[in-house]
C-alpha cells in the first residue's frame, strides 16, 4: 500500500466529496418537491392525476438509475438543449429520488390512523386545517427516518453520475487511479469518504428518530 | 429506432441479456449464501467476531456499488486477485448484496418467538433440527418480502456492471449505439426494456411472496 | 319540551348491497340521555356517526335542533349535499367521543384540548389554555396537562378526549362505545365523568355495552338489531319487561357472560 498517493491528493478528494454531498442535497431537496407533488397526485380523486402519479413512480423506480441518467443526458442533447452535464445529473437524481420519496410520504400519510382526522372532522375542522395541524406534523415525523435513509441511498447512487463526467467523488478517484496507477489506494480512499459521510447521516437519522419520538408513539 | 439495426445486433443483444441473467442469478445465489452464513455467524457470543461482521456489513452497505466494483476489478490484481470482468461483476454483486441479505436473515432469525424454539427443545429436537425445521422456516416468513425486494433492486444494479465492461445487455446496447450512432434510440429502448423487466419481476415476486406466506392469512 | 335536540326520521343507509340502517326513527330531547344497545354489526355505531354526518345516510332525515344535517333542500324540493362550511359549523355544536380516543399523539393533553379552541373557535392562546385547563380539572386530569397521550392510560386518554369535546361547549354529545377499548379496571373513571355530565343536563346519545351504566343513567334505551330499532323505552321496560325475543336473547348472553 502506498498511502502517500492518497495523501497527496487529499484536498482534491475532499473537494470532490463536497461535490458529491452538494449533488445529493440538491437531488434530495428537488426530489422532495417532486415527490410531494407525485404523492398529492396519487392521493387525488381525479383519475388522470392518480394515473399520472402512478406511472411516474412506476417508471422512475423501475428503470435503473444509470439508464435514466443516460436517457436524460441524450434526450436533452437530442432535442437540442445544450445544458451542462451537471443539470442532467441533478435532474436525473431528483427525478429518481422523487419517485421513492413519493412512496415514503404516501406510506407516512397512510400510517396516520384514520380516527385522528375523524376526530378533527367531528370538531368542525376545515380540510386545510386537518392537513396542517393533524396529518402533516405526524406524517413528517413518521417519514423523517426513511427520508434520511433515502438520502444515504441517493448519496451512494450519485456515484453513477461519474459516467457523464462530473468531478464528484467516484470520478475523481477514477482519475487518481489512472494517473497514479494505484487504483487500490484511490478506491479505498473514496470508499472511506463515502463511509464517513454516511456514518454522519445515519447518526443524524438516529438522533432525529429519538427527538421525534418525544411524546408521539407515532 | 431502425428495426434493421436491432435485428443485425440481435445475437449480441441476446447474449448480453444472457450475461445479465447469469450475473443476476449467480450474484444473488452468492449473496444469499454469504448473507445467511454471516447471519448465523452473528449469533456468536464472541464479541470481536460480531464487530468484524458489523464492519463488513456497514462497509458494503455504506459505499456505492460502483466503487466496490472498481476496487475489486481494478484494485484486485494488486493484491493477487485477477478476475475477468464478468467474474468480478458476479463476485461484486454477491458481496454487495450479502450485506443486505445478512441483515434480512438476522432480523428474520431474531423475529422467531422464543417460545417456538423452546417448544422444539422441549420435544427433544437437536440444535440442528431446531434450526432447520423451526427457526429457519419461521424466520423466512419475515424474510421473504425484503429478500424479494432486494432481488428486484439487484436486477437494476446489473446495469452498473457495464461500466467495468461486463458484456451484459447494457454494455452490448451501448456498443451498438456507438457503432451505429443511435445513442438516444438505444437508451430509450433500454429504458422501456428494463421497465418492463422490473415490472414483470416485481409482479412475479409479489405473487411468490403471497404464495410463500399464504398460510399466515389463514385464521389461527 | 318544544322540540327534540336530535330528531331521526326514517333514516336508511346501505354499504353497497348491505343495508345497515332501515327506517330508523328516534328522538333525543333536551337534557335527555339515550343509550343505543344491540349486538355488534347491528348498525348502532353507524347510526351515531350519521348524527354528525361522519357517515352519510341515504334516506330519511336527521335534524339537530330543527336543522337538517348533511343535506340542503333546494327550492324545487331536491336534496343536495350541504355546504361544507355550514356542515363544519353544525359539527362544532356536536361533541363526539370515539372508541379509540383519537387523541393527536404529537400534542400534549392540554394542547389536544386547546388546539380546536384556537383553530376552530378562534380563541386566543391564553384564553384557550385557561379553558382547557379548567376542562382537564373537571375530568380530574389537571396534573397530566403536559403529558403526551402515549404516556397516559387508556382511561386517562379517554377523559382527555371528553375534555376536548366538552371544551367546545357543544349542545349535545355523542359517545361511540367510549369504554370498549379500555381495561375493565379503567372503565369506571370514564363512566363517572359521563355520569356527572348527565347530571348537569348534557344531552347525550351513547352507544355502549355497559348495561349497568345504561340502566342507571339513561332516560331511554333503544335496542337496535339488523338496522332497525326493535325496542325503545325507559330502561325498566327494555331490560325487564321486553317481550321481544331478540332483546331477551341479547340480555341473556350478556348476563351469562358476566355471571361467575
Amino acid at each position: 500500500m502506498h498511502p502517500e498517493v492518497v495523501l497527496n491528493s487529499f484536498g482534491y478528494l475532499t473537494q470532490a466529496a463536497g461535490v458529491t454531498v452538494a449533488l445529493s442535497l440538491a437531488g434530495i431537496a428537488l426530489g422532495f418537491a417532486i415527490g410531494s407533488l407525485a404523492c398529492i397526485a396519487r392521493l387525488s380523486r381525479k383519475p388522470w392525476a392518480k394515473c399520472l402519479g402512478g406511472a411516474y413512480v412506476s417508471i422512475f423506480r423501475g428503470v435503473p438509475l444509470l439508464v435514466q441518467l443516460l436517457f436524460i443526458y441524450y434526450f436533452l442533447a437530442k432535442i437540442g438543449f445544450d445544458v451542462p452535464a451537471l443539470v442532467a445529473a441533478i435532474g436525473g437524481l431528483s427525478l429518481a429520488s422523487g419517485a421513492y420519496q413519493s412512496e415514503i410520504l404516501r406510506g407516512a400519510l397512510n400510517a396516520v390512523p384514520r380516527g385522528q382526522s375523524e376526530a378533527a372532522v367531528a370538531l368542525g375542522y376545515a380540510p386545510a386545517d386537518i392537513w396542517r395541524r393533524v396529518l402533516l406534523p405526524q406524517a413528517l415525523r413518521i417519514s423523517t427516518p426513511p427520508l434520511i435513509n433515502e438520502f444515504i441511498l441517493l448519496l451512494k447512487a450519485s456515484s453513477l453520475v461519474s459516467v457523464v463526467g462530473i468531478a464528484e467523488l467516484t470520478r475523481v478517484s477514477m482519475n487518481i487511479a489512472s494517473l497514479t496507477y494505484r487504483p487500490l489506494e484511490a478506491y479505498v480512499a473514496a470508499g472511506l469518504f463515502y463511509l464517513a459521510i454516511n456514518l454522519c447521516l445515519s447518526g443524524l437519522g438516529a438522533l432525529a428518530e429519538r427527538r421525534l419520538a418525544v411524546g408521539g408513539k407515532a | 429506432m431502425n428495426p434493421e439495426i436491432l435485428w443485425g445486433y440481435a445475437p449480441s443483444l441476446i447474449s448480453g441479456f444472457g450475461v445479465t441473467i447469469l450475473c443476476w442469478g449467480a450474484g444473488a445465489a452468492l449473496g444469499l449464501a454469504i448473507g445467511f452464513a454471516l447471519a448465523l455467524a452473528y449469533e456468536t457470543s464472541f464479541a470481536p467476531l460480531r464487530w468484524v461482521l458489523r464492519i463488513f456489513i456497514e462497509v458494503f452497505r455504506g459505499t456505492p456499488f460502483l466503487v466496490q466494483l472498481f476496487l475489486l476489478y481494478a484494485g484486485g490484481p494488486y493484491v493477487g486477485l485477477r478476475l475477468s470482468a464478468t467474474a468480478a461483476g458476479i463476485l461484486g454483486l454477491g458481496l454487495y448484496s450479502s450485506a443486505y441479505f445478512a441483515e434480512i436473515f438476522r432480523g428474520g432469525l431474531a423475529s422467531v418467538p422464543r417460545g417456538q424454539i423452546e417448544a422444539a427443545m422441549s420435544v427433544g429436537m437437536t440444535p440442528l433440527a431446531t434450526m432447520s425445521r423451526v427457526r429457519v422456516p419461521v424466520a423466512l416468513i419475515a424474510a421473504v418480502p425484503p429478500i424479494v425486494n432486494t432481488l428486484i433492486v439487484m436486477s437494476k444494479e446489473t446495469v452498473v456492471l457495464s461500466i467495468i465492461t461486463v458484456p451484459e445487455l447494457m454494455y452490448q446496447m451501448q456498443t451498438m449505439a456507438a457503432e451505429t450512432f443511435t445513442a438516444f434510440d438505444a437508451i430509450f429502448a433500454m429504458a422501456v426494456f428494463y421497465w418492463l423487466l422490473v415490472e414483470a419481476v416485481s409482479r412475479i415476486g409479489r405473487r411468490f411472496e403471497n404464495h410463500a406466506t399464504a398460510y399466515l392469512a389463514s385464521p389461527i | 319540551m318544544t322540540e327534540a335536540t336530535i330528531e331521526i326520521r326514517g333514516v336508511g343507509k346501505s354499504f353497497g348491497p348491505n343495508r345497515v340502517l332501515r327506517g330508523v326513527d328516534l328522538d333525543v330531547g333536551r337534557s335527555q340521555v339515550v343509550c343505543l344497545i344491540g349486538p355488534s354489526g347491528s348498525g348502532k355505531s353507524t347510526l351515531l356517526r350519521c348524527v354528525n354526518f361522519l357517515e352519510s345516510y341515504d334516506e330519511g332525515e336527521i335534524r339537530i335542533e330543527g336543522e337538517l344535517i348533511g343535506y340542503e333542500t333546494t327550492k324545487e324540493g331536491r336534496r343536495t349535499p350541504m355546504r361544507a362550511q355550514r356542515l363544519r359549523e353544525m359539527r362544532r355544536e356536536i361533541g363526539m367521543v370515539f372508541q379509540q380516543f383519537n387523541l393527536w399523539p404529537h400534542m400534549s393533553a392540554l394542547a389536544n384540548v386547546a388546539e380546536p379552541l384556537k383553530r376552530v373557535r378562534g380563541l386566543g392562546s391564553d384564553e384557550a389554555e385557561e379553558r382547557s385547563m379548567a376542562m382537564l380539572k373537571r375530568v380530574g386530569l389537571a396534573e397530566k396537562a403536559t403529558a403526551y397521550p402515549s404516556s397516559l392510560s387508556g382511561g386517562q386518554q379517554q377523559r382527555v378526549a371528553i375534555a376536548r369535546a366538552l371544551a367546545m361547549q357543544p349542545r349535545l354529545m355523542l359517545f361511540d362505545e367510549p369504554t370498549s377499548a379500555l381495561d375493565p379496571e379503567l372503565v369506571g373513571e370514564v363512566l363517572e365523568v359521563m355520569r356527572s355530565l348527565a347530571a348537569e343536563g348534557m344531552t347525550m346519545l351513547i352507544v355502549t355495552h355497559e348495561m349497568g351504566f345504561a340502566a342507571h343513567v339513561a332516560d331511554s334505551i333503544a335496542f337496535i338489531d339488523g338496522g332497525r330499532i326493535v325496542e325503545h323505552g325507559p330502561p325498566r321496560k327494555v331490560f325487564h319487561e321486553s317481550q321481544e325475543p331478540r332483546v331477551r336473547q341479547f340480555l341473556q348472553t350478556y348476563h351469562d357472560r358476566n355471571a361467575f
